[in-house]
């Protein structure tokens, strides 16, 4: 919060003839319709959600009885709720740093003298832009023990024996649903930052190289400090959106095999929508919530900061 | 609202990307080996929609007796006649249409008026506002689902496409805003206090002078916000349950569970379902690259 109050006081001097002041009725004229939209279907139903996490509602009935803490004293000690826990862990650890590290490693050698530029970054862009459902669509049907894809791929150059039924066992199967994440968020950060490092000056290079710095050195002396801007972009965005999986494990796996992939998405509407706990399926939200929130304020601090100036 | 999420935004330094990619037409030589190494990855890139591709275009029966790698010795178009009609594509694909047009012009119209507010018209608590406008970003879609649907319910508007409008608007206000009101910040104090002085009010300066100057962003944005409606699951699975009011995403999840034992018609409804987002992204993407990569270039 001090962060925030001293970004509120900092206000630079604007190029504006007249004194400061503000632009009254006719200003909220223009935000309200976008203001009222997001508080009543995004503020309000959040917090109406903290709500009925201090609830037993089961989603159905017209009453329910408030409960204090009790829906938190059960998730912490749910079973299922550390597995996901767990898992948004492992999902939000390796769908950020393999795609950024792909999509940098990408991004350098596309910036590089490679032919066929335009299509190339087309085609690792693709998958972003299709709906999760058929991402997992897709996936799964590679993924088939039987006909697909992948298993055959194994048979063909004789390895028979890791022909397995990939998102049906515990072993695999957070693995197998983190790939086709994995195939999906690469392009994102690898567009971020062939874009950063077409901005970087030719000269730095160049001089770097008059004062005999290996490749490696311009790499970690000229090129990292200058994708600065962009690392810190592709990561907040990719952390911020990590929190919010859903659509892949749902479609994928719904979860299992049993509750080997459950994340704390999947897990709350699995109790909301099929066990009739929305009390508890709130709470669980709530807590993943909380967290991407606490997570993210640096970056949305930052944002109005420099949407302020 | 999905993962596309984008993004990214701050296009602070919009206006001076141009100049510095002066992308020399010199002929590559050394190139050969980075591009065969990247060509590679490439082709593993696409090889699952390639092969969705090669597999939508056969029998089924020439996909079970030669396997899914195989080159087909047969082609047919049968499966997608099939898979349109089964999968009820039909319908999704119409209520998906009214909700991308429905959504996005409005959508990015009143964002579009937050972010002028913001930007220019020095409203009151602003930073505040933006503060909240901004933490919009972060909160998953799940924790609101459950409220929305009892008022949506009450309301009677479950199973309808106009219920999901409040919520596809609201969850895209936060990216809208924050993506226009740097571009409206752009553009110079002057103009606007000339048209003051030419009488020009508030609403006038919006429409005539904002809102063209910013038609790049606008695009971008509109069609950012057009594929993740497109793509959005969470709200219209549980918003909607009669098949003639299923979206694309819905009607493809259960188009999956009764395919499972057709893959070539599994294949070729998946390629429906994709088609159009995939000739959209190929003809704007230029769009979209300037829009998701406009924050990185700065500093």
């Amino acid at each position: 919060m001090t962060a925030l109050t001293t970004a509120l006081a900092r206000t630079e001097p604007v190029a504006w003839r007249k004194p400061k002041r503000h632009g009254g009725l006719s200003a909220w004229l223009f935000a309200v319709p976008a203001l009222a939209v997001y508080v009543v279907f995004l503020v309000y139903p959040a917090l109406t959600s903290l709500w009925f996490s201090f609830t037993d509602w089961d989603g159905l009935s017209p009453t329910y009885n408030v409960v204090g803490l009790d829906n938190y004293a059960a998730v912490v000690q749910d079973p299922v709720v550390a597995t996901a826990a767990k898992n948004n862990l492992v999902w939000t650890v390796v769908t950020l740093t393999v795609p950024v590290v792909m999509g940098l490693a990408l991004a350098i050698l596309l910036n590089g003298k490679v032919r066929g530029k335009p299509i190339l970054r087309l085609i690792f862009y693709t998958p972003a832009v299709l709906p999760l459902v058929s991402i997992a669509s897709i996936w799964g049907w590679l993924y088939n023990p039987q006909y697909g894809a992948i298993n055959e791929f194994l048979r063909l150059i004789g390895l028979d024996a890791l022909a397995q039924p990939w998102l049906g066992q515990d072993s695999t199967a957070l693995a197998a649903v983190m790939v086709p994440a994995i195939w999906l968020r690469t392009g994102f950060p690898m567009l971020l930052y062939l874009a950063a490092l077409q901005g970087i000056p030719k000269e730095l290079y160049e001089a770097a190289t008059v004062d005999g710095a290996t490749r490696w050195q311009q790499f970690l002396f000229v090129t990292m400090p200058s994708l600065k801007p962009a690392h810190y972009i592709v990561i907040a965005l990719s952390l911020i959106d990590s929190f919010k999986v859903f659509d892949l494990i749902y479609a994928m796996t719904y979860g299992g095999p049993g509750t080997t992939t459950q994340v704390m998405g999947t897990w709350m509407y699995a109790n909301v929508f099929q066990y009739y706990n929305a009390g508890y399926g709130t709470a669980i939200a709530v807590v993943i919530t909380v967290v991407a929130i606490v997570v993210s304020i640096p970056y949305v601090l930052s944002q109005t900061r420099e949407h302020s100036r | 609202m999905t993962s596309i999420a984008p993004v990214a935004a701050l296009p602070e330094a919009v206006v001076s990307t141009g100049p510095a990619a002066p992308d020399t037409k010199k002929p590559a030589k050394g190139g050969l080996v980075t591009t065969a190494i990247v060509a590679v990855v490439a082709l593993v890139w696409i090889a699952p929609l390639a092969l969705l591709v090669v597999t939508a275009v056969r029998p089924l029966s020439d996909f079970i007796s030669t396997g899914p790698l195989a080159w087909p010795k047969d082609f047919t178009l049968s499966n997608f006649a099939d898979a349109w009609r089964i999968g009820n594509f039909a319908s999704t694909y119409r209520n998906s249409l009214i909700l991308v047009l429905l959504k996005v012009p409005l959508g990015v119209l009143i964002s579009a008026m937050l972010a002028f507010a913001l930007a220019k018209l020095r409203i009151r608590f602003g930073r505040v506002i933006m503060f909240s406008v901004f933490l919009g970003l972060t909160i998953p879609i799940y924790i609101t689902i459950v409220p929305i649907f009892i008022m949506l319910r009450t309301a009677g508007a479950t199973d309808s496409l106009i219920g999901l409008m409040g919520p596809y608007l609201a969850f895209g206000i936060p990216f809208e805003v924050l993506v226009l009101q740097s571009f409206f910040r752009q553009v110079p104090d002057e103009i606007i206090e000339a048209a003051k002085i030419d009488g020009a009010n508030s609403w006038r300066i919006f429409f005539t002078i904002m809102l063209p100057l910013s038609a790049p962003a606008l695009v971008t944005v509109g069609i950012l916000d057009a594929v993740s409606t497109w793509n959005e699951l969470l709200f219209a699975l549980i918003l909607l349950n009669s098949d003639n009011s299923k979206t694309i995403p819905v009607g493809l999840l259960n188009f999956q569970g009764q395919f499972a034992n057709n893959n070539t018609g599994l294949a070729a409804g998946i390629l429906i379902a994709v088609v159009p987002i995939l000739i959209a992204y190929t003809l704007l993407q230029r769009y979209i690259v300037g829009g998701l990569t406009a924050g990185a270039t700065k500093g």
